[in-house]
């Protein structure tokens, strides 16, 4: 029989042809190219391997999707893989190399090293322990190339550097134990966020007028103050320069370093020990898990991004996968047929199958690792610049297995789609010719007002909604990885997010340390001057102090508490409202987790000496001062004050920043900043790498749906070759048919993209949540609800630029692979 | 039936495929209301002949007129619209869409045409599946009717758009006798009122039904027989003076 093939096309001598399409294969738009040829030496891996290759070359366009899927999943898996083990490795190096300490304490004003010589002899966990001399420097007095920091929320500090322990590095990861005399020393911060080499020159001024001149002699890591949201700097010098220093400006505290046995088991009981001792502690107390967190928190961040997309593509690829393999199961399904037939056996049938795809699994992964490890760098620039690489084999090993597993992966997901097979009777093959049947749609086309192309796609989408599973999973997929780093970046940069640390909608804050007596007269001076100020619309001071409470477990604890009047200047609480009077507290999510109560509960508070039962009348999120903090309306008198904070609402028109750099040096050693400026200096440096990780995400986004749309509407287009052909024949024309075809796509597209703009608008918050709650309270408080922050949708980008790009492009991509619409021809169909 | 105007006229018609000559210089007439079957060898080029005059597929070479057109001077989209608002055509397998009912399959072209408001071409299509003897099964899928029942759903949804010219390539060819002659007896009974149509068959039996038999040999018209209308008797006699005929043309 010559079914529809031409007049001369006939089996080349020597080889056994095995057609068994007839006329009615022809009815379910089978064409010859499903033809299984084997050649005389058919058997053994040989005739696998030639089979494995023309059915690459039949279904070019297939196998290149497929291969470019599986690449871009091995290859993000790859690059995340060795961005996560380098971030570590490099991050657990710099704490080594530089003997990190387990527990620092910040302790600014009077300072008594022998108490705390005296405590440290009874404490047994203790193996060593320092104090370091900082010599905080005002940002007025701080010129970097004439420059004065005043802009800068960086509390900057000259110290000498340490020759033993809690070392500063060099961008070779060497210690730096001495800084010539005339020369100086920045953090690699000041390095990437002011753009300074070796060479310029830092200026320090004091009011006396005196000014001296410093030359930068080198860039240092610091393992415990390195990132932007850590906000105190370490700036190594000369102990003479310091001294000369130190006799004009500077405002000395002391930094108490401990290093314990077992930090693992001993910080937790260590630091509640060193509290309740009464030693200096007027300023914050960190241990080292968060030196690491504050370290790995931003490139972490990219990493897990990269990770996410990684793991939706290789899904996306693995559906890819199945649909790729029905397909070419149901072009050949009756060569199967005759296969079994004349007996042979399945697991025969299922090698050929299996060679095709391991081979193609196998190259996809080799490219993908390859590219993979060419990509590491570009994500881990940042890492290596402020914490330096760490050479080791997981390097090399991690990235490799990450792709030996996807590989694994991909090659089992063959294996359960190759069962299938054994369902296969020879009969039912040979005589069906096809696995599926297109359904009738309950649907009429005699029943709609529709155009008649609109409607026969929205008919054919209806019926066959498993067929357009895949894309419709792959635009919710898109749409997804598009939205989420979108709306997280807007969220981070949204004058909104200053709600979720701590702060009311302000204009200006204020932020001024406890360090002694004089510290509350200076806070008491700048109300008053806030007060009298033409441009202050209204001031909200508060007084943080620090109180003993109880955990969840019943184990003392310490917890800061804001007191003030919380109505004027309010910010938005996650439950219940602002605490009015002392009898009432409202507590941050995280600080409410670890004492294990809810909002109407009642929280055990030490004032004055005596515990107080303080009703919980609300929560809010909070992440600054590591997410745990509380608010009240307690009297401050006698209390051990921490620190003063003053929300600042000016009047409308008042230029925020001029204001702020006014007040800053009218009210000094208090730092004022405009919250815009505030908030880009602490979350600057993480919006700017979601940023990136949006930029990319969007672009993978966009590509994967293009790609996938041109791969799907082909086979489509292949597979109903039948129908378009019919269509022709009654006289459809090419212009409704690719009508309905784009009807069909832009149907799934757009629920696709609905989907996808719903999941990420709650699923994807809920990631962005769970990255804070790991960032601020560890794994831990992963799932525990201690973030609680909503999405700042920009509106115009997330439901309307960003879905255009999509569709636009979508669009593009059916319409360039519509045109091969054109060859579908009832002759072709029909036998003579 | 020489004094009809021709419907249908193809000069010096020619195709290839891949250079191999299917049709070779064919010159062929159809006048309205006459009933012709295209009858040859398998690989004589009858569906090539059929697909070529009604514009389907594209000659190589010769022109052909219909309705006064010349199509080769036509472009794609207006030989659909040629095809979808003059010609009907019926298929050996029907090629019915599956995923549309029997009666959408039925309007689908009526539609695509918009010639009429859709209530109305609803129920001209009714109307024909009741004539047809198909009523009832306006709803039913397609897997849910039999090959014989599918051959008239496809004899309707030829005839939806009231063609000038009805073209069947092998019609009955996937069917048993009792369907095929019921579905001849409809095509007698069409060409009776006037409509044209032009079959490919390679069965004498079927060809016994038409008013005129061509007989087609390597591309090239090498018989062409008038014949009395059929009326519904001598059925028999009518085969055994084609076959006669046939045998002559080394059939």
């Amino acid at each position: 029989m010559n079914l529809g093939s031409r007049p001369d096309s006939v089996a080349p001598p020597g080889k056994v042809h095995v057609d068994a399409a007839d006329a009615d294969s022809r009815e379910h738009g089978h064409r010859d190219r499903g033809r299984l040829r084997l050649g005389p030496r058919a058997g053994g891996l040989g005739m696998y391997g030639r089979m494995a290759v023309r059915d690459f070359s039949r279904n070019r366009s297939v196998t290149a999707a497929l291969v470019v899927l599986m690449m871009l999943s091995v290859m993000l898996g790859t690059a995340s893989a060795g961005t996560l083990v380098r971030l570590i490795g490099a991050s657990s190096d710099l704490m080594t190399r530089a003997d990190a300490p387990h527990v620092a304490q910040l302790h600014a004003g009077e300072f008594d090293q022998q108490a705390v010589d005296r405590w440290v002899a009874g404490r047994s966990e203790v193996l060593h322990h320092q104090t370091m001399l900082m010599l905080g420097i005002d940002g007025a007095n701080l010129l970097f190339d004439g420059e004065p920091q005043t802009a800068s929320i960086q509390q900057n500090s000259l110290v000498v550097p340490n020759t033993q322990r809690d070392l500063l590095l060099d961008l070779d990861n060497r210690p730096i134990t001495e800084v010539a005399p005339g020369s100086i020393v920045l953090p690699v911060y000041h390095q990437v966020e002011s753009s300074l080499e070796v060479g310029d020159t830092v200026r320090i001024t004091a009011a006396d007028g005196f000014a001296i001149d410093l030359t930068i002699s080198g860039f240092a890591r610091d393992s415990i103050m390195n990132p932007a949201i850590a906000s105190s700097k370490r700036l190594a010098v000369a102990a003479s320069d310091l001294e000369e220093v130190r006799a004009h400006t500077g405002e000395v505290e002391h930094l108490v370093e401990f290093w314990l046995h077992d930090p693992a088991t001993q910080t937790a009981g260590f630091t509640r020990a060193y509290q309740d001792a009464g030693l200096p502690q007027a300023g914050p107390m960190v241990d080292s898990r968060t030196f690491r967190l504050l370290t790995m928190i931003g490139d972490g961040m990219v990493a897990a991004v990269v990770i996410l997309v990684s793991m939706l593509l290789l899904l996306v690829g693995l559906l890819c996968l199945r649909f790729s393999f029905l397909t070419a199961v149901e072009q050949d399904y009756r060569e199967i047929g005759v296969l079994k037939a004349i007996g042979v056996a399945p697991r025969d049938i299922r090698h050929i199958y299996l060679t095709k795809y391991a081979l193609l699994a196998g190259m996809a992964s080799l490219v993908g690792l390859l590219a993979g490890l060419a990509v590491i760098p570009l994500l881990t620039r940042n890492i290596t610049r402020y914490m330096g690489t760490a050479s080791g084999l997981a390097n090399w090993i991690v990235p490799g297995l990450a792709a030996a597993l996807i590989f694994v992966a991909l090659v089992l997901f063959m294996l359960v789609l190759l069962r299938r097979f054994n369902r296969i009777s020879a009969v039912t093959a040979l005589r069906a010719g096809a696995t599926s049947q297109p359904r009738a749609a309950r649907l009429r086309l005699h029943r709609s007002r529709l155009p008649v192309q609109l409607r026969l796609g929205t008919m054919d989408v209806v019926g066959r909604w498993p067929v357009y599973l895949l894309l419709f999973f792959v635009f919710a997929v898109s749409t997804f990885i598009m939205i989420v780093p979108v709306n997280s970046a807007t969220t981070a940069t949204d004058p909104a997010f200053i709600n979720y640390m701590g702060v009311g909608t302000v204009d200006v804050r204020l932020d001024l340390r406890h360090d002694d007596a004089s510290s509350q007269e200076q806070f008491e001076r700048a109300v008053a001057q806030l007060r009298s100020e033409p441009d202050v619309a209204a001031i909200s001071p508060m007084v943080t102090t620090r109180h003993d409470t109880l955990d969840r477990e019943g184990i003392p604890a310490s917890l800061y508490i804001e007191n003030g009047d919380h109505r004027l200047l309010p910010l938005t609480y996650a439950d219940g409202r602002a605490p009015t009077d002392s009898s009432e507290i409202a507590m941050s999510l995280l600080a409410l987790h670890q004492s294990g109560r809810t909002v109407g509960d009642s929280v055990p508070i030490t004032v004055g000496g005596q515990v107080n039962d303080l009703t919980i009348v609300g929560s809010y999120q909070d992440i600054t001062h590591g997410g745990s903090t509380a608010k009240s309306v307690l009297p401050t008198d006698g209390e051990e004050i921490m620190w003063y904070v003053i929300g600042v609402q000016l009047a409308p028109g008042t230029d925020a920043t001029a204001t702020a750099q006014a007040l800053g040096r009218d009210l000094a050693p208090a730092r004022v900043a405009a919250i815009e400026q505030w908030q880009a200096q602490t979350l600057g440096p993480i919006a700017d790498q979601i940023t990136i990780a949006a930029g990319v995400s969007a672009l993978v986004a966009i590509a994967l749906a293009v790609l996938m749309t041109a791969l799907f509407a082909r086979m489509l287009l292949a597979r109903d070759a039948g129908p378009i052909a019919i269509q022709r024949a009654i006289g459809a024309d090419d212009t409704g048919l690719r009508q309905q075809y784009l009807t069909r796509i832009l149907l799934v597209l757009l629920l696709g993209v609905t989907v996808g703009t719903l999941a990420a608008n709650t699923l994807g918050e809920r990631l962005f949540n769970l990255m804070f709650e790991a960032m601020f309270g560890g794994f831990d408080m992963l799932f525990q609800g201690t973030s609680r922050i909503d999405f700042a949708i920009n509106p115009l980008l997330a439901y309307l630029l960003l879905p255009v790009v999509l569709l636009g492009a979508v669009t593009a991509a059916i319409v360039a692979s519509s045109r091969s619409i054109s060859t579908a021809s009832i002759s072709s169909l029909t036998t003579e | 039936m020489t004094t009809a105007t021709a419907v249908l006229d193809a000069r010096g018609l020619t195709k290839s495929f891949d250079g191999h000559p299917v049709l070779q210089g064919l010159d062929l007439q159809v006048r309205e209301g006459e009933f012709i079957a295209v009858m040859g060898p398998s690989g004589s080029g009858k569906s090539t002949l059929l697909y070529n005059i009604s514009g389907m597929d594209t000659m190589t070479g010769g022109n052909v007129h219909f309705a006064g057109q010349d199509l080769g001077s036509l472009n794609q989209k207006q030989l659909a619209r040629l095809r979808l608002t003059t010609m009907g055509f019926i298929f050996q397998h029907v090629y019915l869409l599956k995923n549309l009912c029997l009666l959408d399959n039925i309007v689908l072209p009526a539609y695509l045409a918009g010639l009429a408001p859709r209530h109305e071409l609803n129920q001209r299509a009714l109307a024909l599946m009741e004539r047809a003897g198909v009523a009832g099964l306006a709803d039913r899928d397609v897997t849910q009717a039999s090959g014989g029942q599918l051959q008239r759903i496809g004899i309707c949804r030829a005839l939806i758009n009231r063609p000038q010219i009805l073209f069947g390539d092998e019609p009955t060819g996937a069917l048993d006798s009792t369907a095929a002659s019921e579905i001849m007896d409809i095509l007698g009974e069409l060409n009776a009122e006037g409509t044209t149509i032009m079959l490919v068959t390679h069965d004498p039996k079927v060809a016994a039904h038409t008013s005129r038999v061509i007989f087609l040999v390597d591309g090239r018209i090498v018989g062409d027989r008038q014949q009395d209308p059929y009326t519904g008797t001598g059925l028999d006699q009518r085969q055994h003076d084609l076959t006669a005929w046939l045998l002559q043309h080394g059939f």
